[in-house]
């Protein structure tokens, strides 16, 4: 599948961003999100753009209607009964989403690319549901995680990244290899690998897109080598 | 040769029998008859067969002779296979017979093991005894089928028969003898023979002729139509065998229709000719014809006739039973079987209700766990859509007026839009089975299962464990 990518959008001394859905093939987020901005034609030539790969969005919605799941993984299609926990997964193919149904109405989406993705496939399971036969309303949709990941055009040294942002960086190699850094108003979270890869969470596109920005210069100043 | 026993029809019978005995008490509680619930097995056992998802679904072997004269496509190739062991599941009369085999002189005697599953292929030459004891000369290579309610049908030929049979009973005397001999004639150049004449076959598709031929003791009553078996030597092993008399023991082959293909064995075109005849009258022959029957033999005797000074050049010698009383033994019975085709199932099988749902329903319940196929699913998809309903659509309509955002914009799902792949193929093939386990990797799944039945393609199979793997 082609890459859906939006127009590059200038941060700073030269730095484009970008945030591609791998899977969506129409137009991306982000140029419904923000207003097209053309890159000028004065750019130097060793601008740097980054991709940014969004590779999960979960979302959430209701269906405000009490569900028989004994029903749904009856007659359902592609689902899967797990009574232990007391859910059905139910797959779809079309936006490859997975969603956890329970009993109380609650359902959670996950595996979507893009945000329109997430809706479109919600929409669908709550149709699925409705032809079942129960009565769905489709309510109080909600993104509620982004994952992305990104790869900085250079490797990182992480001590010298978490001793220069002591307190919102933590770094422990003996558990995890990456450090994490939070940045609390956008509540996102990014962990970066010394390689130059990291991977941002947080609740919506936008947000994420700001949190790579945000920290990118505190990137780029602990850069290892140029690759 | 022999077709595999498979587990099917004989677990099926046991479910049935189960069954049957076991509602046996409170059907006499209710006060129902015990006819009815004989009934109800006919028709059940009917339906299996039927449905024809079990090959070779045998009856219990109470009816071991209602089987049906079929002839194989290939029988030339199948001629000699002297050196098979088969015993004809007689009732009681279970003959075990040595095989003696012997290339050349193409004499062996065959034993069928008790309870073999139909069809049955005999191969040419042998003469068969049913368990009512009739010897069946089998000069073609024949597949041995179960008739489908058969046995019903017989129930007025069988009498016709009876009563001619009668006088022949007295007759016999020692040939009590178990052993059925074989000839296998060197009939290759016969089977080569296209049927000549455009008559109707015993099996549309199979144009080959059928040769069985029942010696009597008493009477060569041959229900042979291409009785140009030269080698057919009528000699009994222990008492000669009188000429023929024009036999009031008809020899009653139910619903035969085959045309007889001249086994011109002998040079003799004289019974070409005969045969000719009889094929022509075969070819008028109706289905349940006792007519028929007596037809056949007069034309079979006169065959007869001719053969019995011909016993020269063949190898073997025959073993001629007498012939006892009843002749369910040789049905034939392809038009019926034909005629069952016609009838158009509404049940079962060929239910309206999806059976994918059925077999996913309740009763499944109680399995540890139940199983479709992906297929199914697939196909569920897009049965589902025709659920549910646009009622509930018009009812968020009205309400969601103002708050769209807010509430339910799911008000017409038109935008919504179903699956675009609700059918990604029909199918009716079922699993239901237990399960080992199952696991799923992304995409791929594996299954373990164990203990379950299936039909797939229209045909029912069992397994006590089956492995599987699946991309979805």
């Amino acid at each position: 599948m082609s890459a859906a990518e939006g127009p590059l959008r200038h941060m700073c001394d030269g730095l484009f961003l970008r945030c591609v859905s791998v899977s969506t093939p129409s137009v991306s987020w982000y140029e419904s999100v923000r207003p097209r901005k053309t890159p000028s034609p004065m750019e130097p030539n060793n601008d740097v753009a980054l991709d940014i790969i969004i590779t999960n969005v979960v979302a959430v919605f209701r269906t405000r209607c009490h569900l028989n799941l004994r029903t749904i993984a009856r007659e359902g299609s592609n689902v899967i009964y797990k009574p232990e926990v007391g859910k059905v997964l139910m797959k779809l193919r079309k936006p490859r989403i997975t969603a956890s149904i329970w009993s109380s109405g609650k359902i959670i989406c996950t595996g979507a690319t893009s945000e329109e993705e997430a809706k479109l496939g919600a929409r669908r399971l709550a149709r699925c549901l409705q032809k079942l036969g129960f009565k769905v309303k489709f309510t109080d949709y909600k993104v509620v995680n982004v994952l992305a990941v990104c790869t900085m055009p250079f490797q990182i040294q992480l001590i010298e990244f978490t001793k220069n942002n002591r307190p919102i960086a933590s770094y422990e190699p003996e558990l995890h290899p990456a450090a994490s850094y939070r940045i609390k108003n956008l509540k996102a979270t990014v962990q970066i690998f010394s390689t130059g890869s990291i991977t941002v969470t947080g609740p919506n596109v936008q947000f994420v897109a700001t949190a790579v920005e945000q920290i990118y210069p505190l990137l780029f100043e602990c850069k290892m080598a140029a690759r | 040769m022999l077709s595999n026993s498979s587990p099917v029809p004989k677990l099926y019978i046991s479910v049935i029998d189960d069954v049957i005995e076991s509602m046996r008490e409170v059907f006499l509680d209710e006060g129902v008859e015990e006819r009815v619930l004989e009934e109800l097995r006919q028709l059940w056992e009917s339906k299996v067969m039927q449905s024809k998802a079990v090959e070779g679904f045998m009856k219990d072997t109470l009816n071991p002779s209602n089987f049906v004269l079929q002839l194989p496509t290939n029988y030339a190739q199948t001629l000699r296979k002297p050196t098979a062991s088969i015993v004809i599941p007689a009732g009681q009369n279970l003959h075990n017979f040595t095989a003696k085999a012997n290339s050349s002189s193409t004499l062996a005697t065959f034993s069928l093991p008790p309870g073999v599953s139909y069809p049955v292929q005999i191969p040419a030459g042998v003469t068969l005894q049913t368990s009512s004891g009739h010897l069946y000369k089998v000069n073609v290579p024949v597949m041995v089928t179960q008739a489908p309610g058969s046995h019903r049908v017989l129930s007025q030929p069988i009498q016709h028969v009876l009563e001619q049979r009668e006088p022949v009973a007295h007759q016999e005397t020692t040939t009590n003898s178990t052993v059925l001999q074989t000839i296998a004639p060197p009939v290759n150049d016969l089977y080569n023979h296209p049927p000549a004449p455009t008559g109707p076959v015993i099996q549309p598709t199979e144009p080959q002729p059928v040769a069985c031929q029942q010696l009597g003791q008493g009477q060569c009553t041959s229900t042979e139509l291409p009785a140009v078996q030269p080698p057919v030597v009528q000699k009994l092993l222990h008492s000669q065998l009188p000429p023929e008399s024009p036999s009031d023991s008809p020899f009653t082959l139910e619903g035969i229709d085959f045309s007889p293909q001249p086994l011109d064995m002998s040079p003799t075109s004289s019974f070409v000719g005969q045969l000719t005849g009889l094929q022509e009258k075969a070819g008028q022959m109706q289905v349940l014809g006792s007519e028929f029957g007596g037809r056949e033999e007069e034309d079979m005797n006169n065959a007869e006739m001719g053969t019995l000074p011909k016993v020269t050049e063949n190898t073997g010698a025959v073993n001629l039973e007498h012939s006892e009383d009843s002749v369910k033994a040789a049905l034939m019975k392809a038009v019926s079987y034909n005629d069952l085709l016609d009838i158009v199932q509404l049940d079962g099988v060929c239910d309206s209700s999806s059976e994918e749902e059925q077999a996913a329903g309740g009763p499944e319940d109680d399995f540890l766990g139940m199983i479709n196929a992906e297929a199914l699913r697939a196909l569920q998809e897009g049965d589902g859509s025709s659920d549910g309903g646009s009622s509930n659509s018009n009812n968020s309509d009205v309400e969601d007026v103002m708050p769209e955002e807010e509430e339910d914009p799911l008000n017409s799902g038109d935008d919504v839009s179903e699956q675009d792949i609700p059918d990604l193929f029909e199918t009716d093939n079922v699993v239901v089975c237990q399960y080992d386990k199952i696991h799923r990797s992304k995409n791929r799944w594996k299954f373990y299962l164990k203990d379950g039945v299936m039909c797939f393609g229209g045909k029912d199979y069992v397994f006590s464990k089956a492995v599987g793997e699946a991309e979805w």
